[in-house]
């Protein structure tokens, strides 16, 4: 049967009970930390990349498969970094913006060269040029890490790269709703595919969970109470095909992004989610000794 | 702790949201209700002008309930929304579960043998991926092959089942659905050339998977008889998605180094950066002449010799044929002659025994101007298809021994091109290709300009 393009692959319960990480014992707010870290790193390499958000989205829904399910990889083995890399390296070979594995490395070398996870957007756009600048030995090992783990994702993915994403859809939704013609349909626009990245950094992984028409409804309909555009009083979204469950399951987890990642930006403060494996041994090491002292 | 009060906070928020939304609702329904009842009622009255005698009757059942009324219910407990599917994920099995049975043939970018599912009992075709050029990680074509091939679910386009993986992960074996036959092999071995009505039907089932590639932006880029697949039920796949990709935005540079040099287009020898899914129409256009000659149609032995043979067979471009000829990087070194006499199409007279709509949907597949092509779709609904011999339907097809179920074959067609600089066309000695049609324009055909 044909797959419909606008469906996504979607993960099971099985693989959103279990994940790799936990079966090694990993806490799992460590685990969603880290992957809403390495959301947040492709998303900035992609930028640096110059990359469109779609190729960017597709490699971040990637690297979030790659995570879930007693199979998915654990970071026990994989460091996010890397897997991040990868999963962009992967998905931009496949698009139309091929990018080389040189500029993927000093791309995550440059952003690996920042004290803090939470820096300021800005300074990602100052030119440091020597923090990109890798060694010919160091690109070689690193080169090696890369098409490695490109691999492994193939193999835990089972080569399934297919990503449906919300955007087109988000826009066709709101030319149906015929909101262009409000003075401040763009705002709304704005607000809604905002929204839509912001889903992509969602510890519920919604991605995974949620069809793309269902994450595009949600989003419109937040954006139109937040920007104050009233929209048909009826039962519009099931014309998109999400039932009023899904919309507010949705919506919620949209809206819960922002205390979210407040909080993760308070626990974190000035220091760096680990994105190695070595860090992440030496954090847990760090919770132990902390504990241990209580 | 902080966590959990904020999340209070959200189930609150929702709840409260649920349940003004909910009051909303029901207020909504009520004023709906009431509405279709006024409506209803409305309707009523005009019935009763038109006839009294049922007005009692309808009456007394409008007070009486609503919902047991005919209409509409104003707010049905289920309505029917679109559930998409697209399965999951899970590791990828191991090469164990195959149990290979005899080799096939191997492929521009791989090996292909026949299997068994040890499991099913299945017979299916693996196609083990070459892992040659590891310069940029895992092979680009084996990538686009299987990301096509997953997106391509077509009765005509061969299914890939899933894909495997050995023991170091850089063994990756594609399992595919397995046919009896490929057309070149078949066409070699049989004494006869396909009838009219089984060309037909071949050529319809390949213009469908075509048009469905092309419908959903793919361009297969190697279509050749080799890779042409069919089965003992006269069932038609195309195959080995290698070369192919999706169509990319609007000017992005593209290879002009694809298609088998047989089945190229003129645009592609002639260097052309931007193409699009009319070099799978040409494609077509080798293979349709293939079918009827039971031979290649353009088996040139280089870049050269493969435009010489188009130029003979279909004419040389003209300013009025073909304007973007002469803006093709490699149509500089070409030195057209001034008259253009005797130079047209010979497709008419080099297939005597094809009917006129035949001849002209051969032409046109074949037009040097890749704008002169007609699309997939266009050419499905061309008359040659619905004129006498009809299409003869898949299940009356002959059946023949397999070659692909018991031995190796060989390979004798050029292979698609290999990855790297395509070699521009420096030299073009086109002397004499028109010698034969008409002796006072011996000579002059072409000139090598060598300045």
């Amino acid at each position: 049967m044909q797959v419909s393009p606008l469906a996504n692959p979607l993960a099971t319960v099985a693989q959103l009970e279990t994940s790799g990480s936990q079966l090694d014992g990993i806490p799992a707010d460590l685990e969603d930390s880290i992957r809403f870290a390495g959301a947040r790193l492709t998303q900035a390499a992609g930028i640096l990349l110059r990359l469109p958000q779609e190729v960017i989205a597709q490699a971040i829904v990637v690297f979030s498969r790659f995570w879930v399910g007693p199979e998915g990889g654990s970071l026990e083995e994989y460091g996010a970094g890397q897997v991040s890399a990868s999963s962009l390296y992967l998905v931009t070979k496949l698009s139309a913006f091929p990018k080389s594995a040189r500029s993927i490395i000093n791309v995550y070398a440059y952003l690996d060269s920042f004290p803090s996870t939470f820096v300021d957007s800005d300074l990602l756009q100052q030119k440091k040029a020597d923090a990109y600048f890798v060694s010919e030995g160091t690109y070689q090992s690193r080169r090696t890490a890369l098409f490695n783990t490109e691999q492994r994702i193939l193999y835990i993915l089972g080569f399934q790269l297919h990503v449906s994403l919300p955007y087109i859809l988000c826009v066709t939704y709101l030319q149906a709703l015929d909101v262009f013609t409000h003075p401040r349909a763009s705002e709304l626009a704005n607000k809604a595919i905002a929204h839509l990245n912001t889903s992509l950094l969602s510890p519920q992984l919604l991605h995974l969970t949620h069809q793309p028409p269902c994450i595009a409804t949600a989003a419109i309909y937040l954006a139109a109470k937040e920007v104050g555009i009233k929209l048909p009083d009826v039962e519009w979204w099931e014309v998109f095909d999400t039932d009023r469950e899904e919309l507010g399951f949705l919506v919620v987890g949209l809206l819960s992004m922002e205390s979210f990642a407040t909080a993760e930006k308070q626990k974190w403060g000035e220091g760096k989610i680990p994105m190695t494996v070595e860090e992440l041994h030496r954090e847990m090491q760090t919770r132990r000794s902390a504990n241990g002292e209580d | 702790m902080t966590r959990a009060s904020r999340w209070a906070d959200e189930e609150a928020d929702a709840a409260e949201a649920a349940q003004r939304k909910k009051e909303k609702e029901a207020k909504k329904r009520l004023k709906l209700a009431k509405q279709q009842v006024e409506e209803a009622e409305e309707a009523e009255e005009v019935d009763e002008a038109q006839e009294s005698d049922s007005h009692r009757f309808k009456r007394r059942r409008l007070s009486g309930s609503v919902e047991g009324n005919d209409e509409p219910d104003p707010k049905p407990e289920e309505r029917k929304l679109l559930r998409f599917e697209a399965g999951g994920w899970g590791p990828a099995r191991h090469t164990s579960n195959f149990e290979i049975l005899n080799a096939i043939e191997e492929g521009s970018y791989g090996w292909v043998s026949r299997a068994r599912d040890t499991a099913t009992s299945e017979i299916v075709a693996l196609k083990k991926v070459k892992m040659d050029h590891l310069q940029d990680g895992f092979p680009i074509t084996a990538l686009r092959e299987i990301h096509i091939l997953q997106k391509a679910r077509h009765k005509n386009i061969v299914e890939l089942k899933e894909t495997i993986m050995g023991n170091d992960l850089s063994e990756v074996v594609l399992v595919m659905e397995f046919l009896e036959h490929d057309l070149k092999t078949l066409q070699e071995d049989m004494a006869e050339p396909f009838l009219a009505s089984e060309v037909k039907t071949l050529l319809r089932q390949l213009g469908g998977a075509v048009d469905f590639l092309h419908e959903n932006f793919i361009m297969h880029r190697d279509l050749k008889t080799s890779n042409i697949l069919i089965n003992n039920r006269g069932i038609l796949k195309i195959a080995d998605f290698g070369m192919a990709r999706m169509i990319p935005p609007p000017h992005a540079p593209l290879t002009q180094l694809v298609v088998t040099l047989w089945y190229r287009a003129p645009e592609l020898l002639l260097g052309a950066h931007t193409y699009d899914t009319s070099v799978d129409m040409w494609s077509l256009g080798c293979i349709f002449g293939e079918l009827l000659l039971k031979e290649p149609l353009l088996p040139g032995k280089n870049e050269v010799d493969s435009l010489t043979l188009i130029f003979t067979l279909c004419g040389l471009p003209t300013e009025k044929k073909w304007p973007a000829f002469y803006r093709l990087p490699n149509a500089k070194s070409l030195k057209m002659p001034r008259e253009s006499r005797n130079t047209g199409s010979i497709i008419r007279a080099k297939f005597p025994f094809l009917t006129n709509a035949g001849a002209e949907l051969l032409s046109s597949l074949l037009s040097l101007n890749p704008e002169g092509r007609p699309s997939a779709k266009e050419m499905l609904a061309h008359p040659y298809f619905a004129e006498n011999p009809r299409p003869k339907p898949p299940d009356m097809f002959p059946t023949f021994p397999s070659k692909a179920g018991q031995e190796k074959r060989r390979v004798r067609e050029p292979l698609a091109p290999k990855r790297g600089e395509a070699p521009g066309i420096q030299q073009i000695d086109f002397s004499g290709i028109f010698a034969n049609r008409d002796e006072e324009e011996k000579g002059a055909g072409f000139t090598l300009r060598m300045a």
